[in-house]
């Protein structure tokens, strides 16, 4: 994570510190620190939100990846996860709840339905959610596994880490 | 004992019987099913054989509202005078022996009107808005018939068989910022 241990070699204080001191820049700590305490948002809207239940129960324990802190409010959470089918009528809402969380945010799409709308290519249902929501990663899968969302959260952790904007500034961004 | 049970087995339910009686000119249609009842009704009669049905009869839980769509079926169709949708009702009973019984009422497309019965069950409410939403369906006397499911300006009413099941681009060019959520 771009840490180096520094010899310093000046003075009398040598003995102490030699060794104990480690060089970095402010961006890579607060990235280390963003990415071990995502605070996701879930919103969860069918059957894969069972598996994101169990991400979250004991078994799976997705707080070993620091994200444990579940925030049913959008303005203390900092990772949407989409997990279900969003009818058109849901859209607004959703879009209102990824507005009113603070950035920098990220957006997982989990299961086929969110990312392309999976077997119900009907009148009603948006056919993925990156038709207005910047997805940062997409989870395929019907619904996908418990270990399917721990490695798309991990996914996000890296690109933190990398120091890689989400989605949704870049397009602030551009526009 | 055995041919005790053969014999009440092969009488009508007494229900059956008892809406034969009452409601002679108005069935149009009557069939046991299983350990139920089905009657065709008139939309004239339909609103008191309900309610004798409830009140007289103990049929007192509503289980469900709903309509058919018969458009693509011609011997459906010619069975009841053209009459393209069928507001079906399930009712339940607790007491006796046939405990379920289904009353339908042949609507037809020029006139699609059925006198709501919000007035006997209130639970009658959001599943005949439903009904209102999928189909067209005017129930009259209802108290606040809007759309349930689908969104207020959605145009349409997506199960009737004429409605595309890709709709005619609501998901594509749907605005949510014009919505007041």
């Amino acid at each position: 994570m771009g840490l180096a241990k520094t010899h310093i070699q000046s003075g009398s204080s040598t003995e102490q510190t030699d060794g104990n001191i480690i060089t970095t820049t402010i961006d890579k700590v607060v990235n280390w620190g963003r990415k071990n305490s995502l605070w996701p948002m879930p919103f969860g809207t069918a059957c894969c939100a069972i598996e994101m239940m169990a991400t979250l129960a004991s078994k799976f324990d997705l707080s070993r990846f620091g994200s444990e802190a579940i925030r049913f409010s959008p303005r203390q959470s900092d990772l949407l996860i989409v997990s279900g089918r969003i009818s058109i009528k849901m859209m607004p809402v959703l879009k209102r709840i990824y507005d009113q969380m603070p950035e920098p945010k990220w957006v997982i799409s989990m299961g086929a339905c969110a990312s392309c709308g999976g077997v119900f290519d009907t009148y009603t249902l948006i056919q993925g959610v990156d038709q207005f929501l910047p997805v940062d990663v997409y989870i395929p899968g019907c619904p996908p596994r418990p270990e399917d969302l721990i490695d798309a959260v991990m996914q996000v952790q890296r690109q933190i880490q990398k120091g890689e904007l989400p989605k949704g500034s870049e397009v602030a961004y551009h526009e | 004992m055995n041919e005790e049970k053969e014999v009440t087995e092969e009488t009508p339910p007494l229900v059956l019987e008892k809406l034969q009686e009452k409601f002679a000119d108005a069935l149009l249609a009557d069939a046991e099913i299983g350990n139920g009842v089905v009657v065709v009704v008139d939309r004239e009669h339909s609103y008191a054989l309900l309610e004798y049905l409830k009140t007289e009869l103990a049929y007192s839980f509503l289980v469900d509202v709903t309509a058919v769509d018969n458009s693509n079926l011609e011997s459906e169709l010619m069975q009841y005078d053209y009459a393209r949708f069928m507001v079906v009702y399930h009712l339940y009973t607790f007491e006796g022996e046939t405990h379920r019984i289904r009353v339908k009422v042949p609507v037809h497309e020029k006139d699609l009107r059925v006198p709501s019965v919000t007035t006997l069950w209130r639970g009658a409410n959001w599943l005949e808005r439903e009904t209102y939403d999928m189909f067209g369906i005017d129930f009259e006397g209802h108290p606040d018939l809007r759309r349930i499911l689908m969104p207020d300006d959605f145009e349409g009413h997506p199960l009737r068989k004429d409605y595309p099941l890709r709709g005619r681009g609501e998901r594509e060019s749907f605005n949510f910022e014009k919505q007041n959520v």
